[in-house]
């Protein structure tokens, strides 16, 4: 099985493997780790949903529909900024990168607020995590995916920062695109939250 | 910005401050060392608690020695409470577990030689590395703080099972299981990390000729542990982060009152649970692989099958995880299903048995302490692999379930497994991390105490267990029916004591050489690994240059060469085989 | 290093796409269909939207295979985990 017919390198370049750069393979490989933690709390939801028969109100009757769904358009739109921000980098349009990323910003941080008003109110009517499962579902899924917006919003402000400072110049794309990967991830989750959670 | 140009320029002189150099490192070398003190202080925490264990089960309602020491809420008149008895065992589970196997293993090893084997500086992204060891300390820090809260630390088992402890009315324990809670997450978090650091690293830094078929056992071990830790700690992470809320903020995920469901607690558990148990012997068999082959001066029988085994160990290990639940009312057919599925594990276990085997075969053994380790964990591996077939068939599994069978099984594969292929390998690497021998007769004297005194302890548990005596117990003297054992109970403290002392030795060796030992030279146990070309400890940068790899990983004896074995970065000789190999081969 | 060259796709075009799908989403839940249907309409409806964020956006369509099999992973076991759990709740 050992070669002993040496091999130097025809079939081991010298960055093998994927043949993607690195900072791009270890986000995806963080972003796998992502989707099994919400598979966690979402797959919880589909089980004590429709695994236990256990009662569940509807829960259009409970949310609010229609400033749900223009908040997920505020965050598919963030997430076309964000991939027209990784298209300028890739063309070295450094004004274009600013305008791009800090619509961005804008889009999240807007998201994050209306979420965090949308509790507000929801609280104020009275339905709280210990509001029965549904309660306890809603705001443990809703609640992590704000807290990843989050994390999502300030790495995309120090983001901004550094390409401001033309970090992000001569094609120099990369931490863009990596940023970019997560920041399109979220709103992935986003959109199979908002179906299962809100319309079914 | 990868770390090769970087780094590879570092490797000629390095100026770095104390702190940047030993302290808040991000040379994986150092965060590997850092691991290995880390791990080796939880694993004497994890063992003292098992002292406690012991001493209440052989000799139950007596005063512990010292045990006076203890405040009369944790042990009333140096007698440990039943309540303090379920904190020990919950927390032996817990540091054994997560604090010592999982960072020895997989913090101590991938981190120290997976950039080393491959031929790369230093890891993918070397800060998270840094993150990922120091996210330990407070970690660590919150369950030891936990043993120390009022209302005690969590005492539902490792396992932790919903709605005990869930509702702190039923367990008595409350800002101790919260802890817990918040400290498995944050460690999940670290073993993420640094998991997607191994995976990255060995998908694309790997030297020019290191292919995925010349990598060592022990790195493709590592990469598919990662692999697993990737896929499973999340669910870990879901699942106690839900229960966390069910605890504090009145949710009712596992709390049956408002419609919650405790058993999916254990079907959330048990998904990670299952994959978990192979990431704490995965890369126990990598490492005895490559040090087996050492030691028999013989290439690994089987490369491939054993690459495939371990793939298939990993994949399966996915849907077998409700053997862990067959007592728990689940649905039959069901049951069924990981039934047949879980005894389908154990071939690929058992492949890779005989291809140990099959190396020894015919092979010039050398019995030095890091092969005797290894043979150690093959052959408990062997006896733990063998009580879980037992285990996988559910009619026997319903009278075995929650005994001391179990308790047997889990303590032949983990420490018996596990825990020999980490001495194994801290013996082997020793010289390598820190430039200096271990004692190689006090080594021996360790291994063979440490060897007798841990079947005298875990062997008689197979037999408590199918004698009916159940897991956990407080005092097994209580039922009639387990009265006859309680010698056999005896029998296992004293040895267990016995086991403990041994441990002495290992800490005297260790300690000492760091200090007296001999001075270590590149290539001591004269292996083929990337890591025995660079210097004994390597430079930050590991490599002058980076290697180029022409041979897979167990070129031992090769007929026709002038040693016994070849480096994987020897150059072809010019002419081809048969050459004496003099350039390329001799490592002086 | 990048793997291929590949002219950007119409990202505006994407954006139109998700819009819509999102307006015929909440449509649906407020023009009261057999719940069956409702419920595969939607479902249907999410993975689409959520394949064209990760091909396009993510530019999954345009990365080498291997890449793909990587992310790829974790989805047959998040199916595996809900219905076996869901199965051993449902009773034989």
């Amino acid at each position: 099985m050992t070669a002993h017919a040496p091999a130097v390198g025809h079939d081991a370049p010298p960055q093998g493997g994927v043949g993607v750069y690195t900072q791009k393979v270890g986000m995806w490989v963080f972003l796998v780790s992502e989707v099994m933690f919400f598979t966690a709390l979402i797959g919880s939801y589909i089980i004590l949903r429709w695994g236990t028969g256990a009662p569940w109100p509807e829960p259009r009757t409970v949310l609010a529909i229609p400033i749900t769904a223009l908040n997920t358009f505020i965050l598919i739109c963030s997430s076309v900024s964000m991939v027209k921000a990784y298209a300028a980098a890739t063309k070295d349009d450094q004004a274009g990168l600013k305008k791009w990323l800090l619509l961005t910003v804008l889009g999240g941080a807007t998201f994050v607020s209306v979420q965090a008003y949308e509790y507000h109110h929801l609280i104020e009517k009275g339905f709280l995590p210990s509001s029965g499962l549904f309660g306890s579902a809603f705001y443990t899924m809703t609640g992590f995916h704000g807290f990843h917006v989050t994390c999502g919003v300030i790495s995309m402000i120090w983001v901004t920062i550094r390409a401001f400072r033309g970090k992000y110049a001569g094609g120099n794309y990369r931490g863009v695109e990596t940023i970019g990967l997560y920041w399109h991830f979220v709103d992935l989750v986003w959109i199979i939250l908002f179906t299962i959670v809100y319309l079914i | 910005m990868t770390a090769h140009a970087g780094a590879v320029a570092h490797a000629a002189h390095d100026d770095r401050p104390f702190i940047r150099k030993y302290v808040f490192s991000t040379d994986h070398k150092v965060i590997g060392i850092q691991f290995l003190f880390l791990s080796l202080f939880f694993l004497l925490v994890g063992g003292l608690l098992a002292m406690g264990i012991r001493w209440q089960l052989g000799f139950p309602g007596q005063p512990m020695p010292l045990g006076g020491w203890l405040p009369s809420s944790v042990a009333p008149g140096g007698v440990v409470a039943p309540k303090t008895y379920n904190s020990l065992v919950t927390m032996h589970g817990t540091f054994m577990i997560f604090f010592a196997v999982m960072p020895l293993l997989v913090g101590v090893f991938a981190n120290y030689l997976i950039p080393l084997k491959i031929g790369a500086p230093d890891m993918a992204f070397p800060r998270l590395n840094m993150w990922s060891f120091w996210l330990m300390i407070p970690s660590g820090g919150l369950m030891l703080a936990s043993l120390l809260v009022l209302g005690g630390s969590s005492a539902a088992g490792w396992t932790v099972y919903a709605p005990l402890s869930a509702m702190p009315d039923y367990s008595g324990v409350h800002l101790g299981q919260q802890l817990w809670c918040v400290s498995i997450v944050i460690f999940g978090l670290s073993s993420l990390l640094g998991s997607v650091n191994y995976i990255t690293t060995v998908v694309n830094l790997r030297a020019p000729g290191m292919t995925w078929f010349r990598l060592p056992l022990s790195v493709w071990a590592l990469f598919i542990t990662a692999v697993l830790a990737i896929l499973a700690v999340p669910i870990l992470a879901g699942a106690v982060i839900m229960l966390l809320f069910d605890q504090t903020i009145g949710t009712h995920f596992f709390a049956p009152d408002a419609g919650g469901q405790p058993l999916m607690w254990q079907h959330l558990f048990w998904f990670f649970g299952h994959p978990e148990v192979y990431i704490l012997i995965l890369p126990a068999m990598g490492i005895a692989s490559d040090i087996i082959a050492n030691g028999a001066r013989k290439p690994i029988f089987g490369y491939h099958s054993m690459v495939y085994a371990m793939i298939g160990i990993a994949f399966l290990g996915f849907i077998v995880w409700g053997h862990h639940m067959f007592q728990s009312g689940m649905n039959p057919t069901l049951a069924s299903s990981f039934m047949v599925s879980t005894i389908v594990i154990a071939v690929p276990s058992a492949i890779k048995v005989f291809n140990w085997l099959g190396t020894l075969w015919r092979g010039s053994i050398h019995f030095t302490t890091p092969m005797l380790n290894a043979l150690a964990f093959v052959s408990m591996f062997i006896i733990g692999g063998l009580s879980g077939i037992f285990m996988a068939s559910t009619p026997v599994d319903m009278y075995i379930h929650g005994t001391y069978f179990i308790v047997a099984h889990i303590h032949y594969v983990l420490f018996g497994g596990s825990l020999f292929a980490v001495f194994a390998g801290i013996y082997f690497w020793y010289p390598k991390m820190f430039g200096r021998q271990m004692s190689e007769r006090w080594g021996k004297v360790h291994f063979v105490l440490t060897f007798v005194f841990y079947n005298l302890t875990f062997f008689p548990m197979h037999i408590l267990g199918v004698g009916g005596e159940m897991r956990r117990i407080y005092d097994p003297t209580v039922y009639d029916f387990l009265r006859p054992l309680q010698p056999i109970n005896v029998f296992i403290t004293v040895n267990a004591f016995l086991l403990g002392l041994s441990q002495l030795v290992f800490a005297v060796n260790f300690i000492g050489s760091l200090f007296k030992g001999e001075k270590a030279e590149r290539n001591p146990w004269h292996d083929t690994g990337l890591e025995w070309t660079a210097p004994s400890p390597p430079p930050h940068g590991n490599f002058p240059e980076t290697p180029t790899v022409y041979h897979g990983p167990y070129e031992f004896s090769v007929p026709g060469m002038a040693e016994d074995f070849v480096p994987v970065n020897t150059p072809p000789a010019a002419g081809g085989a048969g050459a004496a190999g003099a350039a390329g081969g001799r490592h002086g | 290093m990048e793997a291929t060259e590949h002219r950007a796709p119409n990202y505006v075009a994407i954006w139109g796409m998700l819009a819509i799908l999102t307006v015929v989403e909440v449509a649906i839940v407020y023009f009261r269909l057999p719940r069956r249907l409702m419920v595969l309409s939607l479902v249907f409806l999410a993975l689409w939207k959520a394949l064209l964020v990760a091909l396009y956006f993510m530019h999954l369509k345009f990365e080498p295979r291997r890449l793909l099999y990587i992310v790829l992973a974790p989805l047959p076991l998040a199916v595996i985990l809900v219905f076996a759990v869901i199965h051993g709740f449902r009773g034989p």
